[in-house]
């Protein structure tokens, strides 16, 4: 009993790690209908910053991954916005294009070796109740991301900007026609995804220390099924897409014996093609694909 | 169209960015990309000894290309770039001595393999077109393979600074792989030797964590296992992941919650200090054993005093090796370049010694008379150690291991040991 809680613990720990980063994703989705699949890198680069700033005081470490996030967030959505009136294959495969060369600076910057980034380690610690160890960096990324995830819905349900970004979400076209600023909302919705990378890049930090130009990748590959698994149309079921992805794997690898581990990602994506293919529109979205994306 | 140029514009920028950045060549993680690098001494008459004899008999001074396609940019380069830094200093050295058969200078003659297969098939064929009589590949068998290929349908010998599996040879590649080796060590070696340092330690049980990201990784910890079993110990857990897989979380806190006096592990990049630092964090400071794969301290995290955790490699990077010849190597490599991050190097100034020896023996390149004389290496004393290899085992084996404890993150050598025999996983 006490190993199944604990994997339920651990399971929680990796959903709200990968529910962060589909909120991330799906935000930008919501407003310009694209699957960023750069978006790894801003997270890295928020993790580059974090080692680059080791020997800053945290709060302006915080500050400066932020920061970093959300200016390369915005140089990407000046990137992607000649692609907006393009198909959705030719939007995905620039941001495959986008992502590889980043990747590729940060190999010919920083090297694949690697580097400790060294940033709030203590918080990898854990504390025992009844035998159950929980890693503070645990309850840490349940509460930012729950955090996060009201504090989005707030905005998206009751201020104008919200407002508009629903209306963009919703038809682009007719949005701008009724007087959104379109250009503005995008660009606030980047800006956020660009946060959420910088936090996604700190808590994955505190667990995995190792800044490498792939840092992001490895997090944004599940995060991304996630958001597919959970329905792209909706932001909730997107991030909670992310938190089943996580949680599952952790569950799975736990249910798989030992010897049998190695086909973690068989079995999980086998349940993947298994879920799209009862529920085409994602897992917790009802019916066919809604209009309102947000 | 302007938004069409400026799109352009910053794609040629970001591009110019990433050219103009790269290609620190003083660092051993971020080697200039794609360069072609010749070593060799000047085409001289010399005589054994090193010195100029101007009135000998002409001799043949043509030089002896040993081609490098190996990774210099990309995942394999942190281990291949010090790898052939040293293979650049051995050939200096033999040169300096009089080159080889009465006076042939060797050339080592390097492109960037990177680790794309159509980059590495196409670097080896340069490279042979250019003459290359032997082929040095990067350090790890998957991508190296196309470059392996290509040395074996030109019937050279073909040597790898460190792959650490048995895969070279002809028990993977069949009776034409006989002309392919590597001067790694062979992780059935290292697990042996691991297994049995630790039940002289008298740890009775042990978890073994084995990462499925790569074979290396597999073989030492199926090696370790048997040979503690073997030795009298008990493995009471093995606990796998694949690296990358996001399970590494889940897995420190599998083996903190088991009963045992050793945890033996093999891993490397984003999972390794992930588990060790994790399993730290979670206050369980049992001794961890780990393979060369743990050499250096980059990954160490900073403020987090690392102990009880030993290793096993080539030589000791920190000052204290045993065997003065390397650390005046490692002085050198340093002086040149910034010091290695791991031993990775060792293995490029051993292979190339061996290369030389080879074709001193044999009397040229032919690939099949070198493999023969290589085959024949038993306890052959080169820069790291004795070296055995067999018709069997072209990977090395029966070398004798630094063993490394780590105290407070510093790495201190410990002991020499040698592995009884590598143990049997096959």
């Amino acid at each position: 009993m006490t190993d199944l809680i604990q994997s339920l613990v651990d399971g929680v720990a990796l959903g709200s790690l990968y529910a962060l980063a589909a909120l991330g994703i799906g935000l930008v989705f919501g407003v310009m209908r694209l699957i960023n699949f750069a978006y790894g890198e801003v997270i890295t680069a928020a993790a580059y910053t974090l080692l680059l700033t080791k020997d800053l005081n945290v709060g302006l470490r915080i500050l400066l991954a932020v920061a970093v996030a959300v200016a390369l967030s915005l140089v990407m959505e000046f990137v992607f916005r000649p692609l907006r009136v393009a198909t959705p294959a030719t939007m995905l495969i620039t941001t495959f294009a986008v992502s590889f060369l980043l990747q590729n600076v940060a190999v010919l910057w920083f090297g694949t070796q690697g580097e400790s980034i060294g940033f709030l380690s203590d918080l990898n610690r854990a504390f025992e109740i009844g035998g159950i160890r929980i890693r503070w960096i645990t309850l840490v990324s349940i509460l930012v991301g729950g955090a996060f995830l009201a504090a989005i819905a707030y905005l998206l349900d009751r201020t104008d900007i919200g407002l508009q970004m629903r209306a963009a979400a919703s038809d682009f076209t007719t949005a701008r026609l009724l007087g959104v600023r379109a250009t503005r909302v995008i660009i606030f919705a980047f800006i956020l995804s660009g946060v959420l990378a910088a936090v996604v890049a700190m808590m994955l930090a505190v667990q995995r220390p190792l800044a490498t130009p792939t840092f992001g990748f490895f997090v944004v590959i599940p995060a991304l099924v996630g958001v597919v698994v959970g329905g792209l149309d909706r932001l909730l079921s997107a991030t909670i897409g992310g938190f089943v992805i996580g949680f599952a794997t952790v569950m799975l690898s736990d249910l798989l014996p030992s010897q049998s581990r190695v086909f973690l990602n068989s079995v999980l994506f086998g349940l993947v093609i298994v879920v799209l293919l009862v529920k085409p529109n994602g897992l917790f979205l009802r019916g066919a694909a809604t209009a309102e994306r947000l | 169209m302007i938004r069409r140029f400026r799109f352009l514009a910053l794609f040629a920028a970001l591009a110019l960015i990433a050219a103009a950045c790269g290609g620190d060549d003083s660092s051993d993680t971020t080697a200039a990309p794609s360069a072609t690098t010749t070593t060799a001494a000047p085409a001289t008459t010399t005589t054994a000894g090193g010195s100029t004899d101007t009135t000998a008999a002409p001799t043949d001074t043509t030089p002896i290309i040993i081609g490098a396609a190996v990774d210099l940019s990309q995942n394999m380069a942190p281990f291949n770039t010090p790898a052939n830094r040293a293979a650049e200093i051995m050939v200096e050295r033999i040169n300096d001595a009089g080159g080889v058969l009465g006076g042939r200078p060797l050339e080592l003659r390097t492109l960037d393999a990177t680790v794309e297969p159509d980059v590495v098939k196409a670097t080896a064929i340069d490279l042979i077109d250019q003459g290359a009589e032997i082929l040095m590949v990067t350090c790890d068998f998957d991508f190296a393979f196309p470059a392996i290929q290509e040395a074996i349908q030109a019937n050279i010998l073909t040597v790898a600074p460190c792959i650490g599996t048995d895969a070279m040879g002809p028990n993977n590649l069949g009776e034409e792989g006989r002309i392919a080796f590597s001067f790694g060590d062979q992780a059935q070696d290292e697990g042996a030797v691991l297994a049995e340092f630790a039940r002289d330690q008298g740890w009775e049980t042990a978890v073994v964590v084995k990462n499925n990201l790569l074979i290396y990784f597999q073989d030492v910890v199926d090696a370790f296992a048997v040979r503690f079993e073997e030795a009298g110990g008990t493995v009471v857990a093995t606990e796998e992941f694949t690296g990358f897989d996001g399970t590494i979380g889940s897995v420190v806190t599998a083996v903190a919650n088991e009963e045992k006096d050793v945890i033996a592990i093999s891993s490397g990049f984003d999972d390794l200090p992930a588990f060790v630092f994790g399993l730290r964090a979670l206050g369980d400071d049992t001794p961890i054993v780990c393979s060369w794969a743990c050499d250096g301290t980059f990954w160490y995290q900073e403020g987090e005093p690392l102990n009880e955790f030993y290793y096993n490699t080539k030589v000791s990077l920190f000052g204290d090796d045993p065997n003065q010849d390397v650390q005046d190597f490692l002085a050198e490599l340093t002086a040149r370049g910034g010091p290695p991050a791991t031993a990775a190097w060792l293995g490029g100034a051993q292979a190339v010694q061996a290369i030389a020896e080879a074709i001193e023996a044999t009397g040229g390149t032919d690939a099949a008379a070198m493999a023969a004389y290589l085959e024949g290496f038993d306890n052959k004393s080169l820069i790291m150690g004795e070296v055995t290899l067999n018709a069997d085992n072209h990977t090395v084996f029966g070398r004798p291991h630094r063993i490394m404890q780590v105290t407070d993150s510093m790495p201190a050598f410990l002991e020499l040991r040698t592995a009884t025999s590598p143990a049997d996983i096959r």
